[in-house]
């Protein structure tokens, strides 16, 4: 009791070494939940970006499908598993996918496409699809006036096809019956852009999909996106738990996105480095301080020590008194961090050129207020502290008396 | 005692390579009337007939009925009759050409030299046994065997034949002289795929079997049977069957 009433006192009694102090161990927290709430919050934006854009977050397929796709793998009662998993409130949008790879004729011209067959309300409720329209209207099921099922395009593939809005676009495939899937669709829709995802893709109602590929009711991929990227892992696990019977694989984006999520894996890695090297440097600083406010007062120590004062007293002294100082840099590097961080998250910097990642544009970098961006470096802070306090309070306990008081 | 050696595999050696050639001069005349015929058993100078093919696979089976034209041995023409969806969908084969028409996108699609070895709409068939581009009488030498009431034809492709079969045995019936059975082997002398012929009937006063099943061996649970359900040999038709505008006539 009565050292921390000495660690306090000797706080407020050089108020000047102490103020410059907590400036610099306070500067330190700032930099460094800065630092973590741009990478957490960017990393979480470029994720919740590329999930969103088509993958979702956590997909369903019938056995390797991811692996080995095939037209016959395919999910059955897709409908009732839909409802099914729309109960849980975790959940904002689930859809169904059919993939028929196909050969797309154009006015003259023939390339190889992909095309998917999706729920239109679902899909946009799921993904950003919808929003990736760039002329014309967003596909429907039913059939335009002119008796064809409707289709969009992706524009590289509209391009290289010379097709625009109103064209008819004829496609060729392998039905599910062996039959050679043969049908004209109109081209209600052009989305995305050369660079982006569905460039070479073409998209069809699921209705018309069943009947280009003489399907039944089944589907190949189920598309869930939920409340926040980071619950991928658990809602996998937990709705693989629901599937014991059929042979259903629930897999999370980062196994679907593998490559995706392990560049962006490495990518953070780095970060954590630069992160490591700002710590260090910080801890010199408070290192040099607390070194410095030590050895300043070592008449004070010598005092101590020759009135009877057991060297454990001294260090446990010290200690003290960097941890107040490291506490309250933390509270004042908080004071200034909270805005700053909180702007960031809202507003965050706009990039003056959009950064292409995979075909999804980053165009501003992000903040996270998280218990991690704001902990974290508290932690880190104060641990640093009292590491480096450990010598100057060995050096302090252990001090001669003598030679303390004859020292200047 | 090493030399010895050498020459008695030396002589082998020969004596071997001199068997070999005498076998390619050789020419079994009778073994190649037999084939002949089985050559032209569905053809004749003229046919048309309609059939149905039945497709199974473990994914999905589904039938056809087809109408097709041949003369001789160059021209082959085929119309799906049904199922609804694929109603009108045609194949044209002339001389070395052939193209696949579909009413629904209103294309013509030539079918390349290097799909003729691929699936005829989703059956074993190939687009080649379809129409029937290689003549067994002209790209392969024959050697006759007998076994019991049956005679093995054995197949071996000519030097200058391009074809992915090393081998073809076909099994004849010696009464009658029809094929029971003919099999194909591929170039590892594994055999690939057999046909069986059965249902012998009689169309236009010419005895044939009916009922042809392909079972690819490598791929398993896969079939197509092929039946004649009307066959006319030698009648009357014009030769604009064989034609581009014909392969694109609507069928109502």
């Amino acid at each position: 009791m009565l050292i921390i009433k000495l660690a306090l006192r000797n706080i407020l009694r050089n108020r000047r070494r102490s103020v410059l102090t907590v400036l610099s161990m306070g500067g330190g927290y700032f930099m460094l939940s800065f630092m973590l709430s741009m990478t957490e919050g960017s990393y979480s934006n470029i994720i919740d970006l590329f999930t969103q854009d088509h993958t979702g977050h956590v997909q369903v397929h019938k056995g390797n499908y991811l692996d080995r796709p095939s037209l016959f793998k395919s999910i059955e009662h897709s409908s009732e598993l839909i409802d099914s998993i729309k109960k849980n409130p975790q959940v904002t949008g689930v859809t169904a996918r059919i993939y028929g790879p196909s050969l797309a004729y154009g006015k003259n011209k023939t390339f190889p496409a992909n095309v998917i067959g999706i729920n239109p309300l679902l899909e946009s409720e799921t993904t950003f699809l919808k929003e990736k329209v760039k002329q014309g209207v967003y596909l429907s099921s039913a059939i335009t006036a002119n008796g064809y099922f409707p289709a969009m395009m992706g524009k590289t593939l509209a391009k290289n096809l010379h097709l625009d809005i109103g064209d008819e676009l004829v496609l060729i495939s392998q039905g599910v019956d062996g039959s050679i899937a043969n049908d004209v669709f109109e081209v209600v829709a052009i989305v995305g852009t050369p660079e982006s995802f569905e460039r070479m893709n073409v998209y069809l109602s699921l209705d018309a999909m069943r009947q280009f590929l003489s399907m039944g009711d089944q589907v190949h991929e189920l598309a869930i996106s939920l409340k926040h990227q980071s619950l991928a892992r658990q809602f996998s696990k937990q709705l693989q738990k629901t599937y014991t019977q059929s042979d259903l694989r629930v897999e999370p984006w980062q196994q679907v996105e593998e490559v995706f999520y392990k560049s962006m894996q490495a990518d953070l890695k780095g970060n954590y480095v630069s992160m490591g090297i700002i710590i260090f440097i910080v801890s010199i600083g408070v290192l040099n301080t607390v070194l410095m406010g030590t050895l300043e007062r070592t008449r004070e120590f010598g005092v101590l020590k020759a009135i009877g004062t057991q060297p454990m007293a001294i260090f446990k002294l010290i200690m003290l008194e960097s941890f107040f100082l490291s506490v309250i840099s933390c509270l004042l590097g908080l004071v200034f961090a909270l805005p700053v961080n909180y702007w960031l998250t809202v507003v965050g910097i706009t990039m003056p050129e959009p950064i292409d990642m995979g075909g999804v544009l980053f165009e501003s970098m992000l903040g996270e207020i998280s218990w991690f961006t704001m902990g974290v470096p508290a932690l880190v802070v104060v641990s640093s502290t009292l590491l480096v306090s450990l010598f100057p309070g060995f050096k302090a306990a252990r001090i001669s008396p003598l030679q303390a008081l004859q020292a200047v | 005692m090493r030399g010895c050696f050498l020459s008695c595999f030396l002589t082998l050696l020969i004596f071997a390579f001199s068997t070999t050639v005498n076998a390619d001069v050789y020419v079994d005349t009778e073994a190649v009337a037999l084939l002949k015929k089985i050559d032209e058993l569905y053809r004749s100078d003229n046919s048309v007939s309609t059939m149905k093919m039945q497709i199974v696979t473990p994914n999905w089976n589904r039938t056809l009925q087809l109408q097709s034209w041949t003369i001789g041995m160059d021209d082959t023409f085929i119309r799906i009759l049904s199922p609804k969806k694929d109603r009108g969908v045609a194949t044209l084969k002339k001389d070395r050409e052939m193209w696949n028409y579909f009413p629904k996108i209103n294309k013509v699609i030539k079918v390349p030299p290097s799909m003729m070895m691929g699936a005829w709409m989703g059956s074993d068939f190939t687009n080649d046994d379809l129409v029937r581009e290689v003549s067994l009488v002209e790209d392969y030498h024959v050697e006759k065997r007998e076994q019991g009431s049956q005679y093995q034809l054995i197949l071996t492709p000519k030097p200058d034949t391009v074809t992915v079969w090393a081998r073809i045995d076909v099994i004849v019936e010696k009464e009658g002289l029809l094929p029971v059975e003919q099999s194909y082997f591929n170039e590892k002398g594994e055999k690939v795929r057999s046909m069986y012929f059965s249902n012998v009937r009689e169309f236009s006063g010419k005895k044939i079997p009916a009922k042809m099943s392909m079972v690819p061996l490598n791929k398993k649970g896969h079939k197509t049977v092929v039946e004649y359900v009307e066959l006319e040999f030698n009648t009357h038709f014009s030769d604009d069957v064989f034609t581009l505008r014909n392969l694109q006539k609507r069928v109502k």
